[in-house]
């Protein structure tokens, strides 16, 4: 039997009298790479920044590992095993690379060696080894996207939130972060990922959800998702990155 | 009648309070920049009024003629010189700036003027007017209805001229007003020498009834403060509504506790306001 | 571990000193002076360097010390060291009252919440009895182990004890994960939290450490002078002072505060006592009857702050990142 992990149950977010995110529901499986697409302004990073407990949810409920995670703070979510990354990346930029992929392990540990030890692993998996004693406000966006998912990837994991990691990279890079994408996932976590490049969603992911406006325009495999004329319609009416 | 006596004292003082708040907050809203030099330049204003008076005989509240075209200058040149240049610094550069001049300002005042108070005594300083047995002080409410005059051309200007839109538009969003061809530099250094002309104007205003003394700028500066946040940071109508309600209270608890508690009364409003409505009472939620 | 041996080598030096300068109370004092700056400028630095919260109420914790432990001795009779003790239990109160407003605010409002909490307390010690009120407290005598607390050098020792103990704190949580957690706090508040970082419990933490130290400090010093009012310890200007060290020396860094209290230090001392006045007249460069003969020697007492107003504003238009912000290395 599959296990849901994560559980979006009718949520809704409000700001002020706008409607960012209205009665949205889905469930992601265990191991499953998931997409999560739409146009600009569709609500995918306020939906993202609800279930990593940045924003209270006006209605609704987030259900992670069968436990409501509504009412926890970032850091709880986090412990729960589930990280995030940002669409506008964050770097701890005056910190080095090394150090900012330490401090996501030591969600995992107490002990600054066994820190180390997981971050230069990670900083292996993701190929920034060269660049560990950087600065890390110092590195070209695209390193900075790799040293995100790094960070995330050194709190081990359940569920990984990717918001746009493939974002303003060329071709190359889009592949070698998808290639690492599917190596975390064979090793059992869990990804949901926002992403604009069509390409590169059909490409990697199990199953999609497509957000319009703030509400569910349709669902599927990437075979559904990509022949369906109301996407192709939003897509080709709302957003021009598509 | 106590209560009634106490209201309206508290409503007159606060009314200059209003002022000095008004200033802080033009500059907060348009340069996102926290001035703590701001109780300082009130000092300076109340210098100037003293001097206008003792050396040139002018009237302290006809003195407010020269001093405001003054103090706009002086803080049109100190934003040019100082301030522009840490505009994009994080938050705490620009409060150990304005930290920085303000301490130069009161030092220096104090090396110039020592630090025995000065006094203005004007001629009407101690007289009142008798209401329904409600004595109310002829300085406080001189300066009470220039306050209001002040502020009345204040809101003309902002809200009918070029330049006070533009002013508005980049305290709104400095990001789109520099877009739509905002000099949004050029507004920069005329806030803050607005800023600066409101707080000499409130330091000449209330010079007549307080102890003029190179350190003064410290306590008005929190006051200034409690009132932005009272108000909501950035919001003009807000600092004068806050004012208002701080000059109340001073006079309240004056009344009611004693004078010696009256700021804690009001630094304890403040850190409720923080805690509780972080906004202030009339910004929008979700400004902070 | 090079840190280490760079603390132990100059706690050596310092402590042989006053043995090498022999028997001069005025340049004990001076040095106590030092030494009490440069570790309560490493105290505040764990919060406002580490973590990035700059508090401008730090004289609020230096003062519930030296508060706490005067109460006391003059009026109880404890010993000073229960005093410092119950003086850190106050200070941290002080600090969870203050941390649990504070800290849910971010940018201007932090450093302005801090000032109020600071001027709560300033206010209250000025109005209330026991706190002696605008007269302050005056200690006749104290004692502790037979000791000669007459003398300044017991104090100079118990300086430089805190500022080693300090240092070393600084140094170890810098590569603990406090430390690396604080710093991510400073970088990046959504960052650090979406990497499973309680921003307030760190947050509070860093503030009841940096409190803590503060207190002992205001304690020690309180038993030194012998005699307390707000104006010595309770004011704006010290919070301010200690950030100005810290700050000219290098913000964040171990030896910051430290190099930024060896300059400062004696430079409004010299200010304070006049010494740059009186060099400039003996040496003929000044006419002593001259009118700036006379203004210099009747005023450059009063000085010294405005001599740290303008090298405050010098050092954030020129070098925001302190002394040893130039030296270090890009990478």
């Amino acid at each position: 039997m599959i296990q849901h992990l994560l559980h979006i149950n009718h949520v809704s977010k409000h700001f002020g009298g706008n409607v960012a995110v209205s009665d949205i529901s889905f469930s992601v499986d265990e191991k499953q790479i998931f997409g999560l697409i739409g146009p600009n302004g569709a609500g995918k990073t306020t939906l993202f920044n609800c279930i990593s407990g940045f924003y209270p949810v006006t209605s609704g409920d987030i259900i992670f590992d069968n436990r409501a995670i509504n009412n926890l703070r970032p850091d709880e979510i986090c412990h729960m095993g589930m990280a995030r990354t940002w669409q506008r990346v964050k770097p701890l930029g005056s910190l080095t690379v090394l150090e900012n992929v330490i401090i996501g392990a030591f969600s995992i540990t107490n002990s600054t060696k066994e820190a180390e030890e997981i971050a230069i692993e990670q900083l292996l998996a993701v190929g920034l080894s060269d660049y560990a004693q950087k600065t890390a406000g110092s590195l070209p966006i695209g390193l900075k996207k790799k040293l995100e998912l790094a960070r995330v990837l050194a709190t081990h994991p359940k569920m990984l939130l990717l918001d746009e990691i493939c974002g303003g990279l060329n071709h190359t890079e889009t592949e070698t972060i998808l290639g690492i994408i599917r190596e975390v996932r064979n090793k059992g976590a869990t990804i949901v990922f926002i992403e604009h490049d069509m390409k590169a969603v059909t490409a990697v992911c199990d199953w999609i959800v497509v957000l319009n406006s703030g509400e569910k325009l349709a669902e599927g495999t990437p075979q559904e998702i990509t022949g369906n004329p109301e996407v192709i319609a939003a897509y080709l009416g709302g957003g021009h990155n598509a | 009648m106590f209560f009634i006596q106490s209201l309206l004292s508290g409503i007159l003082t606060g009314g200059v309070y209003a002022l000095a708040g008004i200033g802080m907050s033009l500059v907060f809203g348009v340069m996102n920049i926290s001035n703590f030099a701001h109780g300082d330049l009130m000092m300076l204003g109340m210098y100037l009024a003293y001097f206008a008076f003792t050396l040139l005989h002018i009237d302290p509240y006809l003195s407010l003629l020269l001093i405001i075209p003054t103090a706009f200058l002086f803080g049109f040149i100190i934003e040019k010189v100082f301030i522009h240049r840490i505009i994009h610094h994080p938050h705490q550069n620009q409060i150990l700036l304005t930290i920085g001049l303000g301490l130069i300002m009161s030092n220096t005042a104090l090396l110039a003027f020592t630090s025995d108070p000065k006094i203005l005594t004007t001629s009407y300083s101690s007289s009142a007017v008798n209401i329904g047995g409600i004595s109310l002080s002829v300085p406080l409410l001189l300066s009470f209805a220039i306050t209001a005059g002040i502020t009345g051309i204040l809101f003309l200007f902002l809200s009918k001229t070029t330049t006070g839109l533009a002013l508005w538009a980049t305290s709104q969003n400095r990001e789109a007003a520099q877009l739509m061809g905002i000099n949004v530099a050029k507004m920069s250094a005329i806030a803050f020498g607005l800023g600066t002309a409101l707080a000499a104007t409130a330091g000449a205003l209330i010079a007549p009834v307080y102890y003029i003394h190179p350190l003064a700028g410290h306590t008005f500066l929190l006051k200034a403060f409690t009132i932005c946040v009272l108000g909501g940071l950035g919001s003009v109508v807000g600092a004068g509504v806050g004012g208002i309600i701080i000059g109340i209270v001073e006079s309240m608890s004056s009344t009611y506790l004693s004078s010696d508690w009256k700021d804690v009364v009001v630094f304890i409003i403040f850190l409720m306001v923080l805690l509780l409505r972080p906004q202030g009472l009339l910004g929008k939620k979700g400004e902070q | 571990m090079k840190q280490i041996i760079i603390i132990a080598v100059i706690a050596g030096f310092a402590a042989l000193l006053p043995l090498a300068i022999g028997d001069s109370p005025y340049f004990i004092g001076v040095l106590i002076s030092v030494l009490m700056m440069a570790a309560l400028s490493s105290a505040w630095n764990i919060l406002g360097g580490y973590a990035g919260q700059y508090s401008f109420g730090h004289a609020a914790y230096f003062g519930a010390g030296a508060y706490t432990t005067m109460i006391l001795i003059s009026k109880f009779n404890f010993n000073p060291l229960v005093g410092m003790v119950a003086g850190i239990i106050v200070a941290c109160i002080i600090a969870l009252i203050t941390g649990s407003i504070v800290f849910r605010l971010r940018g201007h409002y932090f450093g302005l919440a801090s000032i109020a909490v600071a001027e709560i307390v300033r206010l209250s010690a000025l109005n209330f009895d026991f706190t002696g009120g605008a007269q302050g407290i005056l200690l006749s005598d104290v004692s502790l182990w037979g000791m000669d607390l007459n003398s300044k050098i017991p104090f100079y020792y118990g300086m430089l004890l805190v500022l080693v103990f300090t240092l070393g704190i600084a140094l170890n949580l810098r590569k603990s994960k406090t430390g690396y957690y604080l710093q991510a706090i400073r970088e990046d508040q959504d960052a650090a939290a979406s990497l499973g970082i309680n921003l307030s419990f760190y947050k509070n933490k860093a503030l009841l450490i940096s409190a803590g130290l503060t207190s002992v400090l205001g304690s020690l010093y309180a038993v030194y002078i012998r005699f307390i009012d707000t104006s010595a310890v309770l004011d704006l200007r010290l919070s301010i002072e200690i950030i100005l060290t810290a700050i000219i020396g290098g913000v964040g860094t171990v030896w910051g505060p430290v190099l930024g209290a060896v300059l400062l230090v004696p430079l409004a001392e010299m200010l304070r006592s006049n010494v740059i006045g009186d060099v400039l007249v003996t040496q003929g460069i000044v006419s002593e009857n001259s009118g700036l003969g006379v203004f210099l020697k009747g005023n450059l007492a009063h000085a010294h702050v405005l001599v740290y107003g303008i090298i405050t504003v010098l050092c954030i238009l020129y070098m925001p990142k302190g002394i040893l912000g130039l030296f270090r290395r890009k990478k």
